[in-house]
């Protein structure tokens, strides 16, 4: 076992505080949304840095000078490695040359051909800024196409912070927002025809994710023929069938994830991975779609900007020219792999979840989930960036020596774990 | 928008209710019902029933019908918050020979009621009655909120996706509540739990009651560690709603 680390050693985050102890005066909530401290993805908040100063490959380092092997890749964007010196240079060119401009650079065109090149289903690319204008425009075409206006969406499915996208108890969403939402458990086919029977007509869309990766539960892959079924259903009854890959793109198949699991969907969507962390997100769609797509009003004040595109062309190919997803499985396979020997070690069971390049992972030795949260905080006071509960990313410049260190890290953070909790161990 | 049989319920179970802990915790409350043994059931034409019972030098409110020395009746909800408001009266049926405990000790119990509850002046610099606000506050709130996720109808949408357990709402070394959930049901008791599912904790009592009031948001207490979230989150994230319905009723 190795031995543990004095506490002196620990990170501290005085910095961090500082400029967040600011930041509370000014902006709602400090640091709002997903990288917020109270957004359950850090528990203790103390236990986890607030703010990053800069980041490179796997790591990034926080304002008080603490380096993290990174694990949450800018929950998602970061698929090259941080600040890619290829996609950079892609992007500065582009930004030499003119970014936001009253036209559209040929990137534009260049980003399009590419991504119908690559991604299996798709003849066309429509893009915008994040995944929930992805979502949100993908759902739109599906009403225009259909004349429809009810859409299926898989409970707990998350694909994004619009209105419709939400439960009617958040704060700020109206029964109207969410009025039009049929909501069906994942991998629960008979439930889909169950509304398609009761919903004569009135349903445009079906969108999921192309797996179930929500928070808090064990991710869980499709059942054999799930998807199928789901195609089957959607084609005869001429409901659009989007995937939302915002999450899962280019991590499971660089040409979709839903070739991955073998079908074929109407629409989807795209996001994080798609530029290295350059923001731009794009739809992606079917032919007889494309005259739909082309009619509804869609667009924003950033989305033509020319360096993301830049930058998404040249991320797409790096992807490629190193077999990216496959690339990020094997690391992923190898770091769970060993993350669970450590656990082990220790009477801990460590369960994993989801797909190895996007794995989840949970100590299921308690179902409070305190036991979890206290080996990912042990894990950030030592310098590996695992959050509470979140689905974790890998990304392609992750070195074996990395696995490693986090390896002996998680081993330490699992000891303490194992000493605090003598009572829940493996039996 | 409140919904009035809710705003009752709220007002029998969780501030009337707070009289159980004025009678375990304020001296001069515990000297009216010495030796007493009786007890007020309050029965709402289209609402609730409870009844609160005074033995033993104690004071407990169960809901529903029970055996009763004094039987209050109100003709519908609005009637009953209207006199928890101090603006209506109820229509005694039973029990008119002891009246005069429900005109002499148990109007002295409401008064004190309003005296913890609604702070005037500089009560607060007390540490005695600030100590006293802020937990009777603290279970008016929670057993409130208990009402409201199994009745009121966004309430109980909340509720439902509340996955089972118990989730502790405390102040370290201090004040214990317990959200009790089944089955998208929820009931409040009053302690600290051996195994809780989720903890939702203040550090200090002066936290908890800058939260209660209003004073303190509880993204700026979680961030800046003056409060603190663990466990099975999902318990927290779907009783958040459930807390923001609370001022509404109890207001």
């Amino acid at each position: 076992m190795t031995e543990l680390k004095e506490t002196e050693a620990l990170n501290s985050y005085e910095k961090s505080m500082e400029l967040y102890k600011r930041a509370l005066k000014v902006i709602p909530a400090g640091i709002p949304g997903h990288l917020g401290p109270v957004q359950s993805q850090f528990i203790p908040t103390s236990a986890y840095p607030l703010y990053a100063e800069r980041a490179k490959n796997s790591y990034f380092w926080d304002l008080d000078g603490n380096k993290f092997i990174d694990y949450m890749c800018a929950y998602g964007p970061n698929v090259l490695g941080y600040n890619n010196d290829v996609v950079d240079q892609a992007a500065r060119e582009q930004y030499d040359m003119g970014n936001c401009m009253a036209l559209p650079g040929k990137k534009q065109v260049e980003f399009a051909e590419l991504l119908v090149d690559t991604i299996e289903m798709a003849d066309w690319a429509f893009f915008m800024k994040n995944g929930g204008d992805a979502t949100g425009f993908a759902r739109m075409i599906a009403h225009a196409a259909t004349g429809r206006d009810m859409a299926i969406m898989v409970e707990g499915g998350y694909h994004g912070v619009a209105p419709w996208t939400q439960p009617l108890t958040h704060a700020g969403v109206t029964e109207g927002d969410v009025g039009n939402n049929l909501i069906v458990p994942w991998n629960d086919v008979a439930a889909v025809e169950r509304l398609v029977k009761q919903y004569p007509g009135r349903i445009a869309s079906f969108m999921a994710t192309p797996y179930d990766h929500r928070v808090f539960t064990d991710n869980t892959l499709p059942e054999e023929g799930y998807w199928q079924k789901i195609r089957k259903i959607c084609t005869d009854n001429g409901i659009v069938l989007i995937i939302d890959d915002v999450r899962c793109g280019f991590r499971l198949d660089l040409g979709g994830s839903a070739k991955y699991f073998g079908f074929k969907p109407d629409l989807t969507c795209y996001c994080k991975a798609l530029a290295n962390g350059y923001p731009i997100s794009a739809v992606v769609g079917v032919d007889s779609l494309k005259d739909s797509a082309a009619k509804v009003f869609y667009t924003g004040s950033y989305w033509s900007s020319a360096a993301p595109m830049a930058a998404g062309v040249a991320c797409i190919n790096e992807l490629k020219r190193l077999d990216g997803a496959n690339l990020m499985m094997a690391m992923g396979k190898k770091l769970t792999e060993g993350l669970v020997k450590a656990a082990s070690a220790v009477d801990l069971n460590l369960q994993i979840s989801g797909i190895p390049s996007m794995f989840y992972m949970r100590l299921t030795n308690d179902n409070s989930l305190m036991m979890q949260q206290e080996f990912t905080s042990e894990c950030a006071r030592r310098g590996v960036f695992f959050t509470s509960h979140h689905n974790h990313f890998i990304n392609c410049s992750l070195t074996d020596d990395d696995i490693n260190d986090t390896v002996n890290v998680a081993a330490d953070a699992f000891s303490i774990v194992a000493k605090n909790n003598p009572g829940k161990l493996n039996k | 928008m409140t919904d009035s049989k809710v705003k009752a319920r709220c007002n029998l179970f969780a501030v009337l209710r707070g009289i159980e802990y004025l009678v375990e915790n304020d001296s001069e409350c515990a000297e009216l019902v010495k030796g007493k043994n009786l007890s007020i059931q309050f029965n709402v034409k289209n609402g609730p029933s409870g009844n609160l019972s005074f033995k033993d030098g104690k004071a407990e409110m169960k809901e529903g019908k029970h055996r009763s020395t004094i039987l209050l009746f109100f003709t519908s909800p609005d009637h009953f918050n209207k006199m928890i408001d101090g603006t209506g009266n109820p229509i005694p049926l039973k029990g008119f020979t002891k009246i005069g405990f429900l005109t002499g000790p148990f109007m002295k119990l409401a008064d004190k009621l309003n005296y913890y509850l609604r702070p005037e002046g500089d009560l607060l610099k007390d540490p005695e009655y600030f100590k006293m606000n802020t937990e009777m506050t603290a279970y008016a709130a929670f057993f409130a909120l208990a009402e409201i996720g199994n009745y009121d109808r966004m309430g109980r949408m909340s509720a439902h996706h509340m996955p089972d357990g118990v989730l502790q709402v405390m102040v370290e070394d201090g004040l214990g509540v317990q959200v009790h959930v089944k089955n998208g049901t929820l009931s409040c008791t009053k302690g600290h739990h051996d195994d809780p599912r989720a903890i939702l904790s203040f550090k200090t009592l002066d936290v908890a009651h800058r939260v209660l009031n209003g004073q303190l948001d509880t993204y700026t207490g979680l961030g800046n560690g003056e409060m603190a979230m663990r466990g099975f989150i999902p318990m927290l994230d779907n009783m958040n709603p459930l807390l923001d319905l609370v001022p509404l009723y109890l207001s």
